[in-house]
């Protein structure tokens, strides 16, 4: 890689790691722990992270608690019509090792099987200080250049694929009102 | 005019119609009888024109040591706020019972949800598709003869801490 | 007459950069005082910088010809309406700069994110282009009408003429004609697109409206677009009936006055439906934009 080229990653990771977009898409649980982080006591926009609507705007994808099977075939639609670089922040336990739903037939057990993820916040639920305490790791985290779980979905993609058709049956989701 | 009898003497009168069956009484507004699976649809249609018209919930429970499944019907009366719970129950190995889809539009999507979780058939609903799993191939997962940790433990892989975090967790002889 | 056109390329390139540096840096700080407003610490003022520069970092996908056309049209059509609007005495095309080929230039952005909205075939992009528009049959009668009655009164409707005539006289058209003031200040919230008037960007209820299906460098370009767009807009009211200003300074100052007026009057007042705002626009302003012109046709007369 020549000079100009890291330099260009380097000042491109400052302006990544500053504004950072979030998606509106709260899967479990969790997401009751973000109304208080976004409103005006732990105010989230003042580190530059704000609330965007659609996934082709959005940078960050919050997988807040449990992921039952079915939502999970959504989330990788989701998540692959984000555009790069973008970044999967797993919340609470569940996404670690399944949580209290660990013996249970519908919800995963291990989020990074499927999506590649930077970040996890372990908790059930992490309150508000510990979820901007783990945005500014993040943060960080994508400063220092190591924040790389897109390019890890495109160079192990078989891999993530193969995990996602063990455990799902198939990606293809049937829609009731199309067929 | 429709005159607001309380609960018992809605039941009696039932009783003298359609037969006996046995009551039990909750609260004073809530009220559990049990009846047979043949004279189901004949007692719905005759507590819906007694005033219970709204069907609540249609659900079921898998008592395996008696080889039954009991399925129950949650009707509500609006006028008077008492809520009646219809049970019924049905052999396990061929579960069939006939559908209220007549009286209550609603109850279609009830015994969906019913027929994917404990596997009953209701005979008479055209529209017995899966409401909630998708690509489902194992049993009926509410039964109680269904292992979910084992299943959880097949297709979703757990993640696997080194030895030294179990250590730490805690000594049992302190 | 070669020094002309240098002179001119150069005072359009620093009229740009001029348009961009400062809208977006007001943007910012528009954005601290909501946040002050709300009881909260805000972003810093240059993070709308950082946005848009983000989004020109990102990959982006792109939906077909039409697509990419739509907001190459959009961003140069904005740009090529800043060269008309003079600020204080940087003036492009100084006596050429004539109202109507703003306005013309003007519907050619919206036009533009039309043609890319369709061109995305997303449904919710076509439900935000369509109440777009429809917004703009709302604001655009009272605004044209007012507009109407300050060229029969000054008898001229080039940009620059109507700026010296206004500092000349040394009272401001929206002193003259009160009444036409407001209304065009009403007229410019809907313009600029801020609540009460942002039913077609409306963020929680159809996705960000035309802005569904761009996605990283489009985004940033629409961004630009944006800040070019209200620079226009509040521009355009600055001359018109603020009297433009003899220096670049006093015409950056009264841009920040009618800038900051608008965000505290559009950080506490809820959303319209696109209806309502239409209602709205053809009920009161437009009433009182008739009482304004017919004012001036008979009372006040030519000047």
């Amino acid at each position: 890689m020549s000079n100009e080229y890291k330099a260009w990653e380097k000042v491109a990771n400052m302006l990544r790691s500053r504004s950072l977009w979030m998606l509106y898409y709260c899967t479990g649980c969790g997401a009751i722990e973000l109304p208080p982080t976004m409103t005006s006591r732990f105010d989230m926009e003042r580190l530059g992270i704000g609330p965007m609507a659609t996934p082709r705007q959005a940078d960050i994808l919050l997988i807040t608690g449990y992921l039952s099977t079915k939502t999970l075939r959504r989330v990788v639609y989701s998540y692959e019509q984000m555009q790069s670089p973008k970044y999967i922040v797993g919340f609470g336990s569940c996404t670690l090792n399944g949580g209290i739903y660990y013996d249970s037939y519908a919800t995963i057990n291990k989020l990074d099987l499927y999506v590649p993820v930077d970040l996890y916040l372990a908790g059930c639920m992490p309150r508000p200080e510990a979820i901007v305490s783990g945005f500014a790791a993040l943060m960080s985290k994508i400063d220092r250049g190591e924040a790389n779980g897109w390019k890890e979905y495109q160079e192990k993609n078989d891999w993530y694929k193969s995990n996602q058709i063990e455990a799902l049956g198939e990606v293809y989701v049937h829609d009731e009102f199309h067929e | 005019m429709y005159t607001m009898n309380s609960m018992n003497e809605v039941l009696k009168e039932v009783m003298t119609i359609a037969g006996e069956f046995s009551i039990k009484e909750v609260t004073a507004r809530e009220f559990i009888i049990f009846v047979e699976a043949s004279r189901l649809n004949a007692i719905l249609e005759i507590l819906k024109r007694k005033g219970f018209s709204h069907l609540s919930l249609i659900t079921g429970v898998d008592r395996i040591e008696d080889g039954v499944f009991e399925v129950f019907y949650t009707l509500f009366r609006w006028e008077s706020g008492e809520t009646l719970l219809v049970k019924s129950s049905v052999s396990r190995d061929a579960p069939v019972i006939t559908t209220v889809m007549h009286l209550w539009p609603t109850a279609r999507f009830y015994e969906r949800d019913v027929h994917e979780f404990f596997g009953i058939v209701f005979d008479g609903n055209p529209d017995l598709k899966p409401l909630i799993l998708e690509n489902w191939n194992e049993m009926p997962p509410m039964r109680k003869d269904f292992d979910p940790q084992k299943y959880s433990d097949d297709h979703f892989p757990d993640r696997h801490y080194g030895a030294e975090f179990l250590v730490e967790g805690g000594d049992e002889s302190e | 007459m070669f020094m002309n056109i240098v002179i001119t390329i150069l005072s359009g390139i620093a009229l740009l950069v001029v348009a961009f540096v400062y809208t977006v840096t007001l943007e910012g700080i528009a954005r601290k005082i909501e946040a002050r407003i709300q009881r909260r610490y805000g972003p810093p003022f240059w993070q709308n910088f950082i946005d848009i520069f983000k989004s020109l970092t990102k990959y982006s996908i792109s939906h077909g010809f039409i697509f990419d056309f739509g907001i190459l049209m959009a961003l140069g059509g904005t740009i090529a309406t800043v060269f008309f609007i003079p600020a204080g005495n940087l003036a492009v095309f100084p006596g050429i700069d004539n109202v109507f080929v703003v306005i013309y230039l003007l519907a050619i952005g919206l036009l533009g994110m039309a043609m890319s909205a369709v061109g995305s075939g997303n449904p919710n992009a076509s439900i935000g282009i369509g109440r777009a528009l429809a917004q703009m049959l709302g604001y655009e009668l009272p605004f044209m009408i007012v507009i109407l009655g300050v060229f029969f009164h000054h008898g001229t409707s080039s940009l620059s003429d109507l700026v010296s005539i206004q500092i000349a006289q040394g009272t401001y058209n929206a002193w003259l004609m009160p009444i036409g003031g407001v209304v065009a200040f009403v007229s410019l919230i809907g313009m600029l697109g801020k609540k009460p008037f942002d039913t077609f960007i409306a963020p929680a209820e159809i996705a960000s409206g035309p802005l569904v299906e761009y996605s990283g460098k489009y985004l940033g370009m629409l961004m630009i677009q944006h800040a070019l767009a209200t620079f226009i807009e509040i521009g355009l009211f600055v001359n018109l009936f603020l009297g433009g200003g003899r220096t670049l300074w006093e015409f950056l100052l009264k841009f920040l006055i009618v800038y900051f007026s608008i965000v505290i009057i559009s950080a506490t007042i809820p959303r319209f439906r696109v209806e309502q705002a239409i209602k709205f626009y053809w009920k009161w302003p437009l009433i009182f934009s008739f009482v304004q012109v017919i004012i001036v046709v008979f009372v006040m007369g030519r000047r």
